[in-house]
């Protein structure tokens, strides 16, 4: 059977040679649609009157807003464009999609896709074309009319700017057999394209699904016929595309789903092969042709291939004791939770990495051992299966990234039972010369200077769940380490992550040198401050291979597969060589407006200085905090950015009523406090701080920090840059030019000011609590704790920050909730080098010398001045009323020259560290 | 469209950047009209203010509009619009019927269904549209033979005071106050009151609703078909333009750059392009987008920038400032049809005019396929 079908396929891929190259059929709502070659369209049917009961009542009843959930629905299950339809005795067909369709229209995630608009009335089909901005589909027209009728249609359709579904139907009537399939379609084929200037990709013709199994011998070779009938008009009809209302092949079986959705499966399983480009299914209920059983497999094959006479008698008998089973396994839902144990130990592998349940997953993994003979055989039959499944899920957005991870974890402890016996075999058979086939190989690293690694921890799993060898090299990696661990290896690909800033200059190196040494494969980008915008401009353009920028994880394997698949690859890359081209073309567009630095020193933050503002902190000097309770940290944790990390989007706590996620939210905040009731307890990571006050004073755009009130011995110097942004309004608060050496006294008010800085860590033996977990398997809680240790130490700095308002006076009163703290409704800010306000990292170093941060924390700088280890937060206090946050933006080469002559530093280093604020191509030499 | 012969349009547009007029409204007000020199003797009893409804002065201030299009022209503009941006009935009726909700009703497909079968507004609508057709004619043909270059007089087809994509109702999603239907009737008969007045082609502006904007292409093609121009091989060609806002899609509709292409693709415009809504500098990437997708001729005329009440015209970019940009957009092979909306006077177009003069036009249609092939993945 199997390779019945593969040796059609290759007849297809024969016939596909030589007919007319492809012509995306191209659709719109408010987002384009274009057809990808060989990717199967999805077209919803659950907004149809006649085949969906539930929508026919709301419609019926007149609830319409509900009926708008069921197209919301479609969309997020997949479908590409919906199909809807009114057709039914009760409705009026006019009013019901005219009102329907104004609703969608008011529904953005529905509004971008393209609508079908189905109707045997022809009024109502050209009401539903009065009511869509995009371009649609019509479903349908024919000759069952006659030719002019036919032609009229046809012009109306041209007009409104619509596709159109042709039915094999004529003034004889509906088309049955494969010679009348074919004979109508060319006649209507002709007719539009040839006399009516249709646009031949936007003829899609549906050659009748009929009714198989019915009983009646001539229906028994409706499938046959359709599949045949597809493949000629592909073959003989340039640009033509088919499509078809697959539920109707199964209609015989109505009330068994199993034994429909398995002849869904099978049926598009042909057609597609045979060149189908798009059906009408239920986009959330479509199985896996490789998932069906293989006994209902062959037997529904036997019926839609017409393979035997009594195929429908055994199918039908076979579907009865299918439903019989069915019916005694829904009856009771406890049972159903422990039934998967009953299953075959292939199934029970699957179900333990769908469902991420690790109980029983070395005796299974044995099981499966000694079942298939060899180890390798679990590993790449059904626990690869499974991840495969996991993957699909992950891809289709039924699954969510906590999910996946748990299934790796699972995989995991199955691989890591299973090795001991492979590494046996192996020493065995050492010539056989087995390994475990894989979908390719990366390397990832986070770059050099940078330590920031949870993104890259996550995109890892990802791709290791999905069957990747991922060979992740950590954190702080240098250029020709990558390069070469990559030919080493031979990987297919190699991904470089970064969070701060520097690292974006150290990628484009890094690029630049894979393309002096001649490299072949692709370079994928991802990280917090990278950007698609960063990776066209700046990356892209230094190395001839695809460069591509990875959003966030769930990206990850979408990309890896296109770019490691022949198919694939050419539009892949090709269509990322457009956006990026795009991107490049917006970036060379004109720049922002800058004020030159005089008139933006002139536009300084308005503060009128009184020294009952400026209050005396408690002590001067620093103080350094060991051991910091973790129990007190974690009232002060933001949880929202922890879901963040995990890529679910929603503010905490309302993201726990979700719709989709909120059920996996609430199970990962459960999960997230058990690991910190362990962390309070065990004691595996330290917290530890310093802090202090000096007394201050703004001179120009510096500050000066003084040793002692005398303010005569200058301990230090912080610089500040300011905003050069030429807005809109003169009178408003937009037009002021900030900088922060705004918010401390000028020397010259006389007045006596202070200034407060601060380093905190929660990542003091994290490293060693994740080597912990990864070594018993556990990449979850390591990822876990990682994550926990970052809002720990964010924790920390507010917590540390509350404790200094009231050293300084003026936050004693202040009485705010955990909420207020969040927000940040208190007097006064805590800016940190390298954030937006002031985004020069190398300002850390003044901030380490003033507090001695590295002795007595254990907080480390790098070379591109992040702090080691990553759950760090440092940073500076400003108490004044009129302090508050903003964002540098573009800066000018005026500010940088004096900025640079301030800071003792070249131009040219000043232009490295502030890559991104700089409003000119340092590389241009006359442009402003 | 089909025509019998390619339009002479067209052959220029593959030789050079053609140049469109600046703004109507806007260079009205420099000639400091008042409530009453707009209502002349025709009007004078109007009951509500007239002053804001420019299309009027087609009918009493004819003189000044043909003076505006001779500037104009002789700023260089080789396409002139015609002063209808609102010459509908719908349009109209906002100055001329009573509002229904000042009497507790509301505006609904009932009151428009009035509206479009008004005698007193469709006669306005149809003389409004004939005479600025006229208007614009006498002074093309003129400054045509006088410099010897063949000028063209475009329709002005404007986008409605309502929107066919949104309710007004926020307890209901699905209501429409006009239909589909009604807001075509109205444009049909604007575009075959243009067609009398003896325009050269029609040009659909600063669509911020796609489905107005489809109503308006339907009534195209029906007008085209019915009065057998299409049999004829005389069918205008049409022009697009939509008004995109900071993320570039259709104001109303929230319609993307691809998409609204994708939907407007079949009515095989002459051009397609972007105008007013963002001043030039927000409108390049856009641009950039709808060049790379559409093949057919390009148009731009962007506002003066933002408007700005404490400059002369109102508007942020002085004749400098526009023929900078647009400079930039024609050297980035981006435009064929270069001009301005709002805030553009005819020192503006004259600077325009002045600063493509001699700069290629973007390459379209087969005499872009050689390019295509070029493409790399490196830039």
């Amino acid at each position: 059977m199997e390779s019945v079908s593969a040796a059609q396929s290759q007849i297809v891929a024969g016939r596909r040679a030589h007919a007319a190259a492809f012509r995306p059929l191209r659709l719109s709502g408010s987002q384009p649609f274009t057809q990808q070659e060989g990717v199967f369209i999805v077209i919803g049917e659950r907004t149809n009157v006649a085949g969906s009961p539930k929508f026919a009542k709301l419609i019926k009843e007149g609830k319409y807003e509900e009926a708008v959930g069921v197209a919301r629905q479609q969309v997020e299950n997949g479908a590409n464009v919906l199909d809807i339809c009114m057709d039914e005795g009760m409705i009026d067909g006019v009013a019901a999609m005219t009102r329907y369709l104004h609703l969608l229209a008011s529904e953005p995630e529905v509004a971008r896709v393209p609508f079908m608009i189905d109707s045997s009335k022809w009024e109502v089909i050209e009401a539903g074309l009065k009511c869509l901005q995009g371009k649609g589909i019509v479903n349908s027209i024919s000759l069952k009319e006659g030719e002019e009728k036919f032609r009229r249609q046809a012009a109306t359709v041209r007009k409104y700017g619509a596709a159109a579904v042709v039915m094999a139907f004529d003034e004889q009537g509906q088309a049955a057999t494969y010679e009348d399939r074919i004979r109508i379609c060319e006649r209507a084929y002709r007719i539009l394209v040839d006399e009516a200037d249709f646009p031949p990709e936007d003829v899609i013709f549906d050659p009748n699904i009929l009714t198989v199994a019915t009983g009646m011998e001539e229906h028994n070779n409706y499938a046959v016929d359709f599949i045949n009938a597809t493949r000629w008009i592909k073959a003989n009809l340039p640009y033509a595309k088919v499509s078809g209302g697959v539920s109707n092949v199964s209609f015989s079986f109505r009330g068994n789903n199993k034994v429909r959705e398995a002849m869904h499966a099978a049926f598009l399983y042909h057609a597609i092969a045979a060149g189908m480009d798009m059906g009408i299914v239920n986009a959330g209920m479509l199985a896996v042709y490789e998932e069906i059983e293989p006994k209902l497999k062959e037997l529904v094959e036997d019926v839609l291939l017409n393979r035997r006479p009594d195929a429908t008698e055994r199918l039908v008998a076979f579907g009865e004791t299918l439903k019989a089973a069915g019916a005694d396994a829904g009856s009771n839902e406890e049972k159903k939770a422990e039934e998967w144990r009953g299953g075959t130990v292939e199934e029970r592998l699957a179900h333990a990495l769908v469902k991420g349940i690790d109980d029983y997953i070395e005796a299974d993994a044995e099981e499966a051992r000694v079942k298939l003979g060899r180890p390798l055989a679990v590993i790449e039959g059904p626990l690869m299966a499974g991840m495969g499944v996991v993957g699909d899920l992950f891809g289709a957005g039924k699954m969510f990234l906590p999910q996946v991870v748990k299934s790796a974890r699972v995989m995991k402890k199955a691989v890591a039972y299973l090795t001991p016996f492979m590494e046996a075999e192996k020493a065995a058979l050492a010539a056989s010369g087995a390994v475990v086939k894989t979908q390719g190989k990366i390397v990832l690293a986070t770059v050099k200077g940078d330590v920031h690694d949870i993104g890259k921890n996550i995109v890892g799993v990802v791709l290791a769940c999905n069957n990747y060898a991922v060979i992740d090299m950590g954190v702080m990696v240098p250029c020709e380490k990558i390069l070469e661990r990559a030919k080493e290896e031979k990987a297919d690909l190699i991904g470089l992550s970064g969070l701060i800033t520097p690292s974006l200059d150290e990628m484009v190196h890094v690029a630049r040198e894979m393309e002096r040494q001649h490299f072949k494969l692709p370079l994928l980008i991802g990280g917090a401050t990278t950007s698609r915008a960063h990776t066209a401009v700046k990356i892209a353009p230094q190395y001839s291979e695809p460069v591509v920028h990875v959003l966030d994880a769930s990206r990850a394997v979408p990309v890896t597969t296109s770019l490691l698949s022949a198919e694939a690859k050419p539009a892949f890359v090709e269509q990322h060589r457009a956006e990026y081209e795009a991107l490049r073309k917006m970036h060379s567009a004109p720049r922002l407006k800058l004020v030159s630095l005089e008139t933006a020193r002139a536009r300084r933050t308005p503060i009128a200085w009184r020294a009952e503002d400026l209050p005396v902190p408690a002590f001067t000097g620093f103080r350094v905090l060991d051991e910091f309770p973790l129990e007190q940290l974690r009232e002060f944790i933001d949880w929202t950015p922890f879901f963040h990390t995990w890529e679910l989007k929603g503010v905490y706590p309302r993201i726990f009523d979700h719709p989709q996620h909120g059920e996996q939210a609430r199970q990962l905040f459960t999960e997230a406090h058990a690991l910190l009731d362990r962390m309070v307890e065990e004691k595996p990571i330290i917290a530890r701080g310093v802090y202090g006050f000096f007394p201050a004073s703004a001179v120009g755009d510096d500050v000066e920090i003084y040793a002692d009130e005398r303010r005569e011995k200058v301990l230090a110097r912080l610089h500040f840059l300011r905003q050069q942004t030429d807005r809109e309004g003169p009178q408003s608060d937009s037009a002021l030019c900030r900088s922060l050496a705004d918010f401390i006294a000028p020397q010259e008010t006389g007045l006596r000011d202070h200034i407060g800085a601060f380093a905190v860590t929660s990542g003091i033996g994290l490293k060693e609590l994740c080597e912990r977990f990864k070594a018993a398997h556990d990449d979850y809680n390591a990822i876990m704790a990682e994550a926990l240790a970052d809002r720990l130490a964010e924790a920390f700095a507010e917590c540390l920050h509350k404790r200094v308002r009231e050293e300084w006076g003026y936050g004693r009163e202040e009485a705010l909730s955990k909420e207020d703290l969040i927000q940040e409704k208190y007097r006064g800010i805590r800016p940190a080098p390298g954030y937006p306000a002031c985004p020069d990292h190398t300002e850390k170093g003044t901030l380490w010398r003033l507090l001695d941060v590295e002795a007595k924390t254990g907080i480390q700088l790098t070379e591109s001045y992040a702090m080691w280890p990553g759950s760090s937060v440092s940073g500076l206090y400003f108490a004044h009323p009129e302090s508050r946050y903003f964002s540098l933006g573009k800066i000018g080469r005026d500010q940088v020259e004096d900025y640079a002559a301030r800071k003792g530093m070249s131009a040219g280093e000043v232009e490295r560290w502030l890559g991104p604020n700089l409003n000119y191509d340092p590389a241009e030499q006359d442009r402003s | 469209m089909t025509r019998a012969h390619p339009h002479p349009l067209e052959r220029i547009l593959e030789s050079r950047i053609a140049i469109l007029d600046g703004a109507m409204g806007t260079t009205i007000r420099a000639y400091g009209m008042t409530e009453a020199q707009m209502r002349g003797q025709r009007f004078k009893d109007a009951k509500k203010d007239l002053l804001n409804n420019g299309d009027l002065f087609n009918l009493t201030q004819p003189a000044m509009i043909g003076d505006i299009h001779r500037r104009f022209l002789e700023a260089g503009a080789d396409i002139i619009e015609t002063n209808t941006f609102g010459a509908t009935s719908i349009a109209q009726s906002e100055f001329f019927v009573d509002d229904p909700r000042e009497h507790g009703g509301r505006k609904a497909p009932e009151f428009y269904q009035k509206i479009v079968e008004d005698e007193f507004l469709n006669g306005l609508a149809w003389e409004i549209n004939e005479q600025a057709a006229r208007l614009a004619r006498e002074q093309a043909d003129r400054v045509s033979e006088e410099t010897g270059r063949q000028r063209f007089v475009a329709g002005s087809i404007g986008p409605l005071t309502v929107s066919l994509s949104n309710s007004p109702d926020p307890d209901d999603a699905g209501f429409r106050v006009v239909t589909f239907d009604q807001v075509k009737a109205a444009y049909a008969r604007q575009v075959r009151a243009l067609i009398a007045g003896g325009v050269d082609l029609l040009l659909v502006e600063t669509i911020f609703d796609s489905l107005n904007a489809k109503a308006a292409l339907a009534a195209i093609r029906e007008v085209f078909d019915e009065d057998g121009l299409s049999a004829g091989g005389r069918e205008l060609p049409v022009m697009i333009s939509a008004a995109v806002g900071r993320g570039g899609e259709t104001m109303i509709s929230a319609q993307t750059i691809e998409a609204f292409w994708i939907a407007f693709e079949h009515t095989r415009p002459l051009s397609v392009g972007l105008n007013c809504s963002l001043g030039p500098d927000l409108m390049y990437p856009f641009l950039a987008e709808l060049a790379e997708k559409a093949d057919v001729a390009i148009s731009c005329y962007p506002n003066a920038g933002l408007p700005n009440p404490l400059s002369q015209t109102g508007f942020d970019l002085g004749p400098a400032d526009m023929a900078r940009y647009l400079r930039e957009f024609a050297q980035a092979g981006l435009i064929n049809i270069a001009g301005g909306c709002c805030g553009n006077t005819p020192e503006h177009i004259a600077a325009i005019a002045q600063a493509l003069d001699g700069l290629p036009p973007r390459r379209f249609g087969a005499a872009a396929e050689p390019l295509a092939l070029e493409s790399e993945w490196k830039a």
